[in-house]
């Protein structure tokens, strides 16, 4: 340990100050919802200031906020790394899709109900998946997806198979009048806000801490009263319910989709780097990945056409190499030891 | 004080493949005795203490706590019934706070509660009943190795637990720092708790045990007071080969 001063004996280390300004614990408690309700009127505000087109994609960051919310309950609080999260995302688009287009449900019904199926569906295969660790977990959640992908592509009669199924949106066959740029924005911006919430409400709770006790040690944490097996399977139920609201509103904007597109793996890949970058295991991390990535890419793509996607792998690896912990936790641990050197970062957590 | 022991276990086994671990541990705690647990490296000591705290199921046997049987419970049901325990290789959780680590224990223990506010305070107070106030914001990654243990214990008091399973919470410690521990096992037994030490450190059971237990390969060797026990040419035997113990008893 190169950085930590070691205290041979218990002895009182003098509590520090670290911004400098005395701050109530009640101001501080308080002081992120101040902050999250800051940022959503500013999203709101922003929505008359956008083009149509830059509406769509401040919309598509919303989007990816919720999912790296979503996935970091699982993946960054209890460290079950889900390489299959993009299979909740597809469960609640093709819910949707065929709830309206076969049932003739209203949209407003059938997106809670995506939630409701993606949960269930966690639920069932969490069970037997969540006793396996790490790469195994990993592997067995991404042979889920692509299988469900296989699934929903089998079933022309119900989902359309690989020629997709179209939502009607117009006409006596339409359920509930497409929302338009005006309305996804408003929606996406929704489902942010909810995911934001879902995950400051368990950071902060009781189930929080069950969460981080088990992704650091599920024995010492069944010693400790915690069910391991229930938190376990609930918090998964929850982050598949989020992630299957995500997938309705996607299926329900896009009005045509495909099983490439809704159970394409990529976008599974991408909640993880979001979540990685920004920092796992927090709340503002996912967030600020989440924005900074997307926002990153679009920036590349209308910069450098046709190198956008080798820059942003690129920017990606780096940022992985100098901040494996993500940026929050470094932030909150250089804040802490005063330590701010990016050497001394890589060479904490090289392996 | 009742008469049903806080721990009873009947003919308690665990096989792993052809190895029989632990087999036929019969015996019996009652409220307020510290029992030590003493035996060589491979008895069976951290396999017997997993089988009671449901970390490891019994191929056979039972085990009763407070005269119900708990037989195979799940780790966190046995928790809930009001028995806590230290891992013998220290199981902090990292990325909390050392407060935050006993809060754990506090929020999910047999009184559980949901108050955050009201567990962090409380795990104050059990950092300091071990000797740790001062310490409770740093992450347990910075603690000496003592405390390292220190926490391990508190982290098990969180629970406030009627019966609590020490294994081997002295382990690397100076003789310095080993008396304080002894003197919490002391203030502990004082207020009721039943408590199983696992040792090496054979000083510190003799200073605090009631009863000793001496396993070996898995079986219960003798049992009774320490002195006695400790006096007895089998475990003389067991601890240092019966070459050694064949020499001493021409000696005497």
């Amino acid at each position: 340990m190169p950085t930590s001063t070691q205290t041979p004996t218990s002895t009182q280390v003098p509590r520090q100050s670290v911004i400098g300004v005395v701050r109530s614990p009640q101001a501080r408690r308080l002081f992120p919802w101040v902050l999250g309700a800051v940022g959503m009127l500013a999203a709101l505000g922003l929505q008359s200031q956008l083009f149509l087109g830059q509406q769509r994609t401040v919309a598509a960051i919303f989007m990816f906020v919720a999912l790296a919310q979503a996935w970091n309950l699982i993946g960054g609080f209890a460290g079950y790394a889900c390489f299959g999260q993009v299979a909740f995302f597809g469960i609640g688009g093709y819910f949707t899709a065929v709830a309206i287009s076969h049932w003739h449900l209203s949209f407003w019904v059938a997106l809670p109900l995506s939630g409701v199926v993606a949960a269930l569906f966690a639920t069932v295969i969490g069970i037997p998946l969540l006793r396996l660790k790490g790469h195994y977990f990993a592997i067995a959640t991404l042979g889920v997806a692509e299988g469900m992908r296989e699934v929903v592509t089998n079933l022309p009669d119900l989902t359309g198979g690989g020629a997709g199924i179209t939502i009607p949106t117009v006409g006596d066959q339409a359920t509930t009048a497409y929302l338009g740029n005006d309305g996804f924005y408003l929606l996406f911006l929704a489902l942010a806000v909810l995911a934001v919430v879902v995950g400051g409400l368990v950071a902060r709770n009781k189930f929080g801490y069950a969460l981080r006790a088990i992704h650091q040690d599920e024995d010492a944490a069944a010693a400790m009263g915690i069910n391991t097996t229930r938190m376990k399977v609930l918090t998964f139920a929850l982050s598949g319910f989020i992630t299957g609201l995500v997938g309705a509103t996607y299926a329900f904007q896009q009005v045509t989709i495909f099983p490439e597109r809704l159970f394409d793996v990529n976008i599974t890949v991408l909640m993880i780097i979001m979540v990685i970058i920004g920092g796992a295991g927090t709340v503002l991390g996912p967030l600020l990945g989440a924005v900074a990535l997307q926002f990153l890419s679009e920036f590349l793509r209308e910069n450098f056409t046709d190198l956008h996607t080798f820059i942003l792998g690129a920017i990606i690896i780096v940022a992985v190499i100098l901040l494996p912990q993500g940026a929050v936790n470094y932030m909150r641990e250089a804040r802490r030891t005063k330590e701010f050197s990016l050497l001394a970062n890589v060479r904490k957590y090289r392996l | 004080m009742s008469a049903v022991p806080v721990l009873e276990t009947r003919g308690l086994g665990r096989n792993f493949g052809g190895l029989r671990a632990v087999s036929d541990v019969s015996f019996s705690v009652p409220e307020g005795q510290v029992l030590g647990v003493i035996g060589p490296n491979g008895a069976g000591k951290s396999t017997f203490i997993n089988l009671v705290t449901g970390h490891i199921k019994p191929s056979e046997g039972r085990v009763l706590i407070d005269g119900k049987d708990l037989t195979g419970a799940r780790p966190w049901v046995i928790a809930k019934a009001g028995v806590a325990r230290t891992f013998q290789i220290v199981k902090p959780f990292r990325g909390m706070s050392v407060r935050e680590n006993v809060a754990v224990g506090i929020l999910y223990g047999p009184q559980g509660t949901n108050v955050m506010s009201r567990a962090l305070k409380d795990a104050d107070e059990v950092l300091e009943e071990v000797g740790m106030a001062g310490v409770g914001d740093r992450p347990p990654g910075e603690l000496s190795v003592a405390d390292a243990r220190r926490l391990e214990f508190a982290k098990a008091l969180a629970l406030r637990p009627r019966l609590l399973l020490l294994d081997e919470v002295m382990a690397g410690l100076r003789h310095t720092e080993i008396e304080p521990s002894l003197e919490l096992i002391r203030s502990l037994k004082a207020r009721g708790i039943t408590i199983i030490v696992v040792e090496h450190v054979m000083k510190a059971i003799l200073a605090v045990s009631d009863q000793v237990l001496v396993l070996s390969q898995g079986k219960i060797l003798t049992s009774g007071d320490p002195q006695e026990v400790l006096r007895d040419p089998r475990v003389i035997e067991a601890y240092l080969g019966h070459r050694y113990a064949k020499r001493r008893e021409g000696d005497s």
